[in-house]
Protein backbone atom coordinates (compact mmCIF):
# COMPACT_ATOMS: atom_id res chain seq x y z
CA UNK A 1 0.00 0.00 0.00
CA UNK A 2 2.64 2.50 -1.51
CA UNK A 3 0.96 5.94 -2.00
CA UNK A 4 4.18 7.82 -1.93
CA UNK A 5 5.25 7.42 -5.67
CA UNK A 6 1.41 7.58 -7.39
CA UNK A 7 1.87 9.33 -10.13
CA UNK A 8 -0.90 11.71 -11.99
CA UNK A 9 -2.98 8.61 -13.90
CA UNK A 10 -2.21 8.87 -18.13
CA UNK A 11 -5.64 7.72 -19.07
CA UNK A 12 -9.21 6.51 -17.09
CA UNK A 13 -8.47 3.23 -16.93
CA UNK A 14 -5.31 3.88 -15.03
CA UNK A 15 -7.62 5.85 -12.82
CA UNK A 16 -9.55 2.70 -11.76
CA UNK A 17 -7.07 0.53 -10.31
CA UNK A 18 -6.16 3.52 -7.77
CA UNK A 19 -10.01 3.59 -6.82
CA UNK A 20 -9.34 0.26 -4.35
CA UNK A 21 -6.59 1.99 -2.77
CA UNK A 22 -9.14 5.22 -1.64
CA UNK A 23 -9.75 3.68 2.31
CA UNK A 24 -6.51 5.23 3.30
CA UNK A 25 -6.44 8.11 1.31
CA UNK A 26 -7.17 11.60 2.93
CA UNK A 27 -10.13 13.36 2.26
CA UNK A 28 -8.63 16.06 -0.06
CA UNK A 29 -6.69 13.85 -2.40
CA UNK A 30 -10.00 11.46 -2.64
CA UNK A 31 -12.01 14.82 -3.68
CA UNK A 32 -9.46 15.96 -6.14
CA UNK A 33 -9.04 12.51 -7.81
CA UNK A 34 -12.74 12.61 -8.04
CA UNK A 35 -12.81 16.36 -9.79
CA UNK A 36 -9.79 15.26 -11.74
CA UNK A 37 -11.83 12.61 -13.09
CA UNK A 38 -14.75 15.04 -13.68
CA UNK A 39 -12.33 17.18 -15.74
CA UNK A 40 -11.23 15.13 -17.90
CA UNK A 41 -14.70 13.73 -18.67
CA UNK A 42 -15.53 17.09 -19.04
CA UNK A 43 -12.81 17.73 -21.78
CA UNK A 44 -13.68 14.51 -23.42
CA UNK A 45 -16.92 15.03 -23.67
CA UNK A 46 -17.47 18.56 -25.18
CA UNK A 47 -14.03 19.01 -27.04
CA UNK A 48 -14.71 16.89 -30.13
CA UNK A 49 -10.99 16.08 -30.69
CA UNK A 50 -10.16 13.89 -27.65
CA UNK A 51 -12.58 11.37 -29.11
CA UNK A 52 -10.06 9.20 -30.60
CA UNK A 53 -12.05 5.51 -29.33
CA UNK A 54 -15.22 6.39 -30.61
CA UNK A 55 -16.90 7.33 -27.61
CA UNK A 56 -15.94 4.25 -25.62
CA UNK A 57 -15.23 5.89 -22.98
CA UNK A 58 -18.87 7.03 -22.13
CA UNK A 59 -19.49 3.95 -21.03
CA UNK A 60 -18.00 4.91 -17.76
CA UNK A 61 -20.72 6.63 -16.91
CA UNK A 62 -21.24 8.96 -13.47
CA UNK A 63 -23.71 11.14 -12.02
CA UNK A 64 -21.51 13.05 -10.10
CA UNK A 65 -20.28 15.29 -13.14
CA UNK A 66 -23.82 16.26 -14.39
CA UNK A 67 -24.91 17.01 -10.53
CA UNK A 68 -22.25 19.42 -9.96
CA UNK A 69 -23.25 21.38 -12.98
CA UNK A 70 -27.03 20.96 -12.20
CA UNK A 71 -26.27 22.58 -9.08
CA UNK A 72 -24.14 24.90 -10.21
CA UNK A 73 -26.65 26.31 -12.95
CA UNK A 74 -29.61 26.48 -10.63
CA UNK A 75 -27.58 28.45 -7.97
CA UNK A 76 -26.36 30.91 -10.41
CA UNK A 77 -29.81 31.29 -11.77
CA UNK A 78 -31.57 31.80 -8.74
CA UNK A 79 -28.79 33.91 -7.68
CA UNK A 80 -29.80 36.37 -10.22
CA UNK A 81 -33.32 35.80 -9.37
CA UNK A 82 -35.20 39.18 -8.06
CA UNK A 83 -36.88 37.81 -5.37
CA UNK A 84 -39.24 40.69 -4.89
CA UNK A 85 -41.51 40.20 -8.10
CA UNK A 86 -42.74 37.66 -10.24
CA UNK A 87 -40.16 34.64 -9.66
CA UNK A 88 -38.69 33.99 -6.57
CA UNK A 89 -35.22 32.49 -5.92
CA UNK A 90 -36.42 28.91 -4.74
CA UNK A 91 -38.91 28.74 -7.82
CA UNK A 92 -36.09 28.95 -9.78
CA UNK A 93 -33.93 26.87 -8.43
CA UNK A 94 -37.03 23.95 -8.27
CA UNK A 95 -37.34 24.76 -11.93
CA UNK A 96 -33.91 24.59 -12.90
CA UNK A 97 -33.59 21.67 -10.87
CA UNK A 98 -36.52 19.53 -12.87
CA UNK A 99 -35.97 20.84 -15.68
CA UNK A 100 -32.94 19.30 -16.06
CA UNK A 101 -32.88 16.07 -14.14
CA UNK A 102 -36.83 15.34 -15.82
CA UNK A 103 -35.54 16.18 -19.33
CA UNK A 104 -32.68 14.38 -19.03
CA UNK A 105 -34.99 11.22 -18.34
CA UNK A 106 -37.27 11.96 -20.68
CA UNK A 107 -34.91 12.65 -23.26
CA UNK A 108 -33.28 9.70 -23.00
CA UNK A 109 -36.50 7.52 -22.67
CA UNK A 110 -37.65 8.72 -25.75
CA UNK A 111 -34.30 7.44 -27.20
CA UNK A 112 -34.82 3.90 -25.85
CA UNK A 113 -38.43 3.74 -27.00
CA UNK A 114 -37.77 4.84 -30.65
CA UNK A 115 -35.45 1.59 -30.37
CA UNK A 116 -31.90 2.86 -29.39
CA UNK A 117 -30.12 0.47 -27.19
CA UNK A 118 -28.24 2.88 -24.86
CA UNK A 119 -27.66 2.22 -21.40
CA UNK A 120 -29.75 4.70 -19.78
CA UNK A 121 -27.55 5.97 -16.95
CA UNK A 122 -25.15 6.33 -19.99
CA UNK A 123 -27.29 8.43 -21.58
CA UNK A 124 -27.91 11.25 -18.99
CA UNK A 125 -24.38 11.06 -17.81
CA UNK A 126 -23.86 12.28 -21.79
CA UNK A 127 -26.95 15.10 -21.52
CA UNK A 128 -25.79 16.19 -18.01
CA UNK A 129 -22.15 16.85 -18.81
CA UNK A 130 -23.36 18.59 -22.40
CA UNK A 131 -24.97 21.24 -19.97
CA UNK A 132 -21.91 22.90 -18.88
CA UNK A 133 -21.91 25.50 -21.47
CA UNK A 134 -25.13 26.39 -20.68
CA UNK A 135 -23.40 27.43 -17.07
CA UNK A 136 -20.31 29.18 -18.60
CA UNK A 137 -23.26 31.18 -20.48
CA UNK A 138 -25.48 31.74 -17.56
CA UNK A 139 -22.58 33.09 -15.18
CA UNK A 140 -21.36 35.21 -18.03
CA UNK A 141 -24.80 36.53 -18.01
CA UNK A 142 -25.10 36.94 -14.44
CA UNK A 143 -22.35 39.20 -14.21
CA UNK A 144 -21.80 41.35 -17.50
CA UNK A 145 -25.64 41.23 -18.54
CA UNK A 146 -27.12 44.20 -16.96
CA UNK A 147 -25.16 46.59 -19.12
CA UNK A 148 -25.72 45.01 -22.03
CA UNK A 149 -29.07 45.16 -24.28
CA UNK A 150 -30.89 41.69 -25.15
CA UNK A 151 -29.83 41.63 -28.53
CA UNK A 152 -26.32 41.59 -27.35
CA UNK A 153 -26.93 39.12 -24.78
CA UNK A 154 -28.04 36.71 -27.59
CA UNK A 155 -24.65 36.17 -28.97
CA UNK A 156 -23.11 33.89 -26.29
CA UNK A 157 -26.26 32.47 -25.40
CA UNK A 158 -26.54 31.19 -29.38
CA UNK A 159 -23.16 30.02 -29.07
CA UNK A 160 -23.12 27.98 -26.17
CA UNK A 161 -26.33 26.52 -26.78
CA UNK A 162 -24.98 25.55 -30.41
CA UNK A 163 -22.09 24.00 -28.29
CA UNK A 164 -24.23 21.96 -25.96
CA UNK A 165 -26.48 20.92 -28.56
CA UNK A 166 -23.54 20.11 -31.27
CA UNK A 167 -21.90 17.87 -28.45
CA UNK A 168 -24.43 15.69 -27.64
CA UNK A 169 -26.26 15.58 -31.12
CA UNK A 170 -23.84 13.15 -32.27
CA UNK A 171 -23.93 10.34 -29.41
CA UNK A 172 -27.84 10.59 -29.42
CA UNK A 173 -28.59 10.22 -33.34
CA UNK A 174 -25.48 7.15 -33.29
CA UNK A 175 -27.96 5.34 -30.94
CA UNK A 176 -31.40 4.40 -33.28
CA UNK A 177 -32.37 3.63 -36.57
CA UNK A 178 -31.25 6.35 -39.11
CA UNK A 179 -34.98 6.92 -40.33
CA UNK A 180 -35.67 8.11 -36.41
CA UNK A 181 -32.75 10.34 -35.89
CA UNK A 182 -34.45 13.70 -36.41
CA UNK A 183 -37.40 12.02 -33.68
CA UNK A 184 -34.49 11.34 -31.36
CA UNK A 185 -32.64 14.63 -32.11
CA UNK A 186 -35.58 17.16 -31.58
CA UNK A 187 -35.92 16.75 -27.98
CA UNK A 188 -32.14 17.21 -27.23
CA UNK A 189 -32.42 20.07 -28.91
CA UNK A 190 -35.28 21.47 -27.33
CA UNK A 191 -33.76 20.60 -23.67
CA UNK A 192 -30.95 22.56 -24.49
CA UNK A 193 -32.95 25.50 -25.57
CA UNK A 194 -35.17 25.51 -22.90
CA UNK A 195 -32.22 25.20 -20.80
CA UNK A 196 -30.07 28.43 -22.23
CA UNK A 197 -33.74 30.24 -22.77
CA UNK A 198 -33.37 30.45 -18.61
CA UNK A 199 -30.12 31.82 -18.44
CA UNK A 200 -30.73 34.28 -20.72
CA UNK A 201 -34.28 35.94 -19.35
CA UNK A 202 -33.93 35.43 -15.60
CA UNK B 1 -16.66 8.83 -2.71
CA UNK B 2 -16.27 4.55 -3.30
CA UNK B 3 -19.25 5.54 -5.66
CA UNK B 4 -17.04 4.85 -8.50
CA UNK B 5 -16.24 1.32 -7.67
CA UNK B 6 -20.33 0.01 -7.83
CA UNK B 7 -20.52 2.56 -11.12
CA UNK B 8 -18.62 0.39 -13.13
CA UNK B 9 -20.05 -3.09 -12.23
CA UNK B 10 -23.52 -1.74 -12.72
CA UNK B 11 -22.33 -0.35 -16.09
CA UNK B 12 -20.98 -4.00 -16.84
CA UNK B 13 -24.41 -5.05 -16.16
CA UNK B 14 -26.14 -2.63 -17.82
CA UNK B 15 -24.20 -2.78 -21.39
CA UNK B 16 -24.85 -6.49 -21.24
CA UNK B 17 -28.48 -6.43 -20.81
CA UNK B 18 -31.15 -5.33 -23.22
CA UNK B 19 -32.64 -1.81 -22.72
CA UNK B 20 -34.13 -1.51 -19.41
CA UNK B 21 -37.12 -3.47 -17.97
CA UNK B 22 -38.05 -2.37 -14.72
CA UNK B 23 -40.14 -5.37 -14.05
CA UNK B 24 -37.76 -8.31 -14.61
CA UNK B 25 -40.23 -10.03 -17.05
CA UNK B 26 -36.79 -9.70 -19.57
CA UNK B 27 -36.75 -11.78 -22.27
CA UNK B 28 -40.72 -11.75 -23.16
CA UNK B 29 -41.43 -10.82 -26.47
CA UNK B 30 -44.92 -9.39 -25.75
CA UNK B 31 -45.30 -8.22 -22.26
CA UNK B 32 -48.61 -9.21 -20.36
CA UNK B 33 -49.66 -9.21 -16.79
CA UNK B 34 -51.05 -6.49 -14.95
CA UNK B 35 -48.15 -4.55 -15.07
CA UNK B 36 -46.92 -4.59 -18.68
CA UNK B 37 -47.81 -1.16 -19.16
CA UNK B 38 -45.08 0.30 -16.89
CA UNK B 39 -42.34 -1.40 -19.36
CA UNK B 40 -40.53 0.14 -21.89
CA UNK B 41 -41.54 -2.33 -24.64
CA UNK B 42 -45.66 -2.05 -23.97
CA UNK B 43 -44.95 1.39 -25.54
CA UNK B 44 -42.09 0.94 -28.16
CA UNK B 45 -44.81 -0.01 -31.13
CA UNK B 46 -46.67 3.18 -31.05
CA UNK B 47 -43.12 4.92 -31.55
CA UNK B 48 -42.42 3.65 -35.49
CA UNK B 49 -43.22 6.93 -36.88
CA UNK B 50 -40.31 8.37 -39.61
CA UNK B 51 -40.21 12.37 -39.11
CA UNK B 52 -41.78 12.82 -42.86
CA UNK B 53 -44.39 10.67 -40.94
CA UNK B 54 -44.79 13.20 -37.88
CA UNK B 55 -44.71 16.02 -40.24
CA UNK B 56 -47.76 14.80 -42.50
CA UNK B 57 -49.89 14.49 -39.67
CA UNK B 58 -49.28 17.76 -38.25
CA UNK B 59 -49.81 18.98 -41.72
CA UNK B 60 -53.08 17.16 -41.59
CA UNK B 61 -54.27 18.62 -38.46
CA UNK B 62 -54.26 22.12 -39.81
CA UNK B 63 -57.22 21.51 -42.47
CA UNK B 64 -59.55 19.88 -40.38
CA UNK B 65 -62.26 19.35 -43.00
CA UNK B 66 -60.81 16.63 -44.75
CA UNK B 67 -60.85 13.43 -42.29
CA UNK B 68 -57.35 11.44 -43.48
CA UNK B 69 -55.88 12.02 -40.41
CA UNK B 70 -57.64 9.08 -38.79
CA UNK B 71 -56.37 6.75 -41.90
CA UNK B 72 -52.94 8.24 -41.73
CA UNK B 73 -53.17 6.98 -38.41
CA UNK B 74 -55.50 3.84 -38.21
CA UNK B 75 -53.05 0.87 -38.11
CA UNK B 76 -50.25 3.40 -36.26
CA UNK B 77 -51.01 5.26 -33.90
CA UNK B 78 -47.67 7.29 -32.10
CA UNK B 79 -46.75 9.06 -29.14
CA UNK B 80 -44.13 10.67 -30.32
CA UNK B 81 -46.43 13.57 -31.45
CA UNK B 82 -48.33 14.47 -28.74
CA UNK B 83 -45.62 14.64 -26.17
CA UNK B 84 -42.95 16.24 -27.97
CA UNK B 85 -45.74 18.80 -29.79
CA UNK B 86 -46.77 19.87 -25.98
CA UNK B 87 -43.22 19.88 -24.54
CA UNK B 88 -42.55 22.45 -28.32
CA UNK B 89 -45.31 24.03 -26.71
CA UNK B 90 -44.71 24.74 -23.10
CA UNK B 91 -41.18 25.88 -24.33
CA UNK B 92 -43.08 28.09 -26.75
CA UNK B 93 -45.72 29.77 -24.14
CA UNK B 94 -43.23 30.97 -22.12
CA UNK B 95 -40.54 32.01 -24.57
CA UNK B 96 -43.33 34.48 -25.93
CA UNK B 97 -44.78 35.71 -22.73
CA UNK B 98 -41.33 36.58 -21.91
CA UNK B 99 -40.90 38.45 -25.30
CA UNK B 100 -44.06 40.64 -24.40
CA UNK B 101 -42.80 41.44 -21.08
CA UNK B 102 -39.58 43.15 -22.93
CA UNK B 103 -39.57 46.79 -21.48
CA UNK B 104 -36.57 48.90 -23.07
CA UNK B 105 -36.74 51.41 -20.37
CA UNK B 106 -37.17 49.23 -17.72
CA UNK B 107 -33.38 48.35 -15.87
CA UNK B 108 -33.21 44.98 -13.88
CA UNK B 109 -36.36 43.51 -15.76
CA UNK B 110 -37.82 40.29 -14.32
CA UNK B 111 -39.47 37.57 -16.13
CA UNK B 112 -41.90 35.02 -15.46
CA UNK B 113 -41.47 31.83 -15.26
CA UNK B 114 -43.90 30.72 -13.38
CA UNK B 115 -45.73 29.57 -16.77
CA UNK B 116 -43.78 26.48 -17.01
CA UNK B 117 -45.08 24.34 -14.38
CA UNK B 118 -48.36 25.71 -15.38
CA UNK B 119 -48.40 25.26 -18.53
CA UNK B 120 -46.69 21.86 -18.04
CA UNK B 121 -49.83 20.34 -15.79
CA UNK B 122 -52.35 22.36 -18.37
CA UNK B 123 -51.62 20.92 -21.53
CA UNK B 124 -50.25 17.40 -20.54
CA UNK B 125 -53.54 17.35 -18.38
CA UNK B 126 -55.76 17.99 -21.66
CA UNK B 127 -53.65 16.14 -23.93
CA UNK B 128 -53.77 12.60 -22.06
CA UNK B 129 -56.33 13.02 -19.42
CA UNK B 130 -58.73 14.25 -21.51
CA UNK B 131 -58.55 11.51 -24.16
CA UNK B 132 -58.21 8.52 -21.77
CA UNK B 133 -61.54 9.66 -19.84
CA UNK B 134 -63.17 10.27 -23.57
CA UNK B 135 -61.62 6.73 -24.79
CA UNK B 136 -63.39 5.17 -21.37
CA UNK B 137 -66.61 7.02 -22.06
CA UNK B 138 -66.36 5.98 -25.47
CA UNK B 139 -65.39 2.22 -24.93
CA UNK B 140 -68.97 2.58 -22.11
CA UNK B 141 -70.88 3.54 -25.04
CA UNK B 142 -69.76 1.33 -27.38
CA UNK B 143 -67.02 3.01 -30.08
CA UNK B 144 -64.67 1.23 -31.07
CA UNK B 145 -61.30 3.11 -30.68
CA UNK B 146 -58.39 2.27 -28.84
CA UNK B 147 -56.62 4.37 -25.96
CA UNK B 148 -53.81 5.52 -28.40
CA UNK B 149 -55.95 6.17 -31.55
CA UNK B 150 -57.31 8.86 -29.45
CA UNK B 151 -54.19 10.39 -27.79
CA UNK B 152 -52.46 9.97 -30.75
CA UNK B 153 -55.79 12.22 -31.82
CA UNK B 154 -55.99 15.00 -29.47
CA UNK B 155 -51.96 15.06 -29.04
CA UNK B 156 -51.73 16.04 -32.46
CA UNK B 157 -55.13 18.57 -32.17
CA UNK B 158 -52.44 20.45 -30.05
CA UNK B 159 -50.26 21.46 -32.96
CA UNK B 160 -53.50 24.18 -34.16
CA UNK B 161 -51.51 25.86 -30.73
CA UNK B 162 -48.15 26.14 -32.40
CA UNK B 163 -48.59 28.60 -34.86
CA UNK B 164 -51.55 30.56 -32.86
CA UNK B 165 -49.06 30.77 -29.53
CA UNK B 166 -46.52 32.66 -32.01
CA UNK B 167 -48.93 35.07 -33.18
CA UNK B 168 -50.20 35.75 -29.65
CA UNK B 169 -46.25 37.87 -29.54
CA UNK B 170 -48.85 40.91 -30.63
CA UNK B 171 -50.24 42.97 -28.25
CA UNK B 172 -53.53 43.66 -29.96
CA UNK B 173 -56.02 42.26 -27.60
CA UNK B 174 -59.28 41.76 -30.54
CA UNK B 175 -56.18 39.77 -32.65
CA UNK B 176 -55.63 37.56 -29.92
CA UNK B 177 -59.29 37.20 -29.16
CA UNK B 178 -59.76 36.34 -33.02
CA UNK B 179 -56.94 33.83 -33.39
CA UNK B 180 -57.59 31.96 -30.28
CA UNK B 181 -61.29 31.65 -31.46
CA UNK B 182 -59.93 30.27 -35.00
CA UNK B 183 -57.85 28.15 -32.81
CA UNK B 184 -61.11 26.60 -31.08
CA UNK B 185 -63.42 25.90 -34.12
CA UNK B 186 -60.07 24.57 -35.85
CA UNK B 187 -59.12 21.77 -34.01
CA UNK B 188 -63.04 21.19 -32.05
CA UNK B 189 -63.04 20.77 -35.96
CA UNK B 190 -60.83 18.65 -36.47
CA UNK B 191 -61.97 16.51 -33.49
CA UNK B 192 -64.98 16.20 -34.30
CA UNK B 193 -64.67 15.56 -37.53
CA UNK B 194 -62.16 12.62 -37.37
CA UNK B 195 -64.59 10.85 -34.66
CA UNK B 196 -67.44 11.29 -36.51
CA UNK B 197 -67.24 7.83 -38.99
CA UNK B 198 -66.92 6.05 -35.87
CA UNK B 199 -69.90 8.28 -33.89
CA UNK B 200 -72.33 8.05 -36.36
CA UNK B 201 -72.97 4.77 -35.62
CA UNK B 202 -74.13 5.64 -32.11
CA UNK B 203 -77.51 7.18 -30.75
CA UNK B 204 -77.88 10.81 -31.87
CA UNK B 205 -78.01 11.01 -27.63
CA UNK B 206 -74.48 9.09 -27.02
CA UNK B 207 -73.12 11.04 -29.98
CA UNK B 208 -73.60 14.68 -28.84
CA UNK B 209 -72.49 13.77 -25.46
CA UNK B 210 -68.89 12.97 -26.57
CA UNK B 211 -69.20 15.74 -28.68
CA UNK B 212 -70.10 17.80 -25.63
CA UNK B 213 -67.17 16.80 -23.61
CA UNK B 214 -64.96 17.12 -26.39
CA UNK B 215 -65.96 20.78 -27.01
CA UNK B 216 -65.92 21.50 -23.64
CA UNK B 217 -62.79 20.73 -23.02
CA UNK B 218 -61.32 22.54 -25.82
CA UNK B 219 -62.99 25.35 -24.73
CA UNK B 220 -61.28 25.36 -21.14
CA UNK B 221 -58.31 24.77 -23.04
CA UNK B 222 -58.55 27.89 -25.05
CA UNK B 223 -60.24 30.11 -22.70
CA UNK B 224 -57.13 29.24 -19.96
CA UNK B 225 -54.63 29.95 -22.80
CA UNK B 226 -56.11 33.40 -23.02
CA UNK B 227 -56.63 34.25 -19.61
CA UNK B 228 -53.26 33.37 -18.05
CA UNK B 229 -50.55 33.22 -20.45
CA UNK B 230 -51.38 35.87 -22.68
CA UNK B 231 -53.26 38.28 -20.86
CA UNK B 232 -50.81 41.13 -20.43
CA UNK B 233 -50.77 43.71 -22.53
CA UNK B 234 -48.66 46.70 -22.72
CA UNK B 235 -50.45 50.35 -22.49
Amino acid sequence: MDYTNQKNPQNYSQMEDLKTLDLEESVSETIMRDLKMIAYKLKYVLIPKEQEDNGKELRNWDLWGPLIFCLALAMTLSFKADSTTNSSKSDVFAIIFVLIWVGAFVVTLNAQLLGGKVSFFQSVCLLGYCVFPINIEAIIIAFIGSYLPFVVKLIPVIICFAWSAYSSVGFMASLVPPHKKKLAVYPVFLFYLFLSWFSLIV
Amino acid sequence: MDFGIQNQTDEQQQANKEPSNQNGNEGNKKQTGCCAFLTIEFYTPYFNVTETDVLQRIQGTFLPLRPDFLNLIRGNPDLWGPIWINATLIFMITAIANLRQIDEEKENQSFVISYVPQATALLYIIAFGTPIVLAAVMKFLGVDLSFFQTICLYGYSMSTLLPITILCYFQNELFLWLIIAYGFANSSLFLIINLKEELDKLQIQKKYIIIGIVVTMQLSLYLFYKLVFFSYVKE
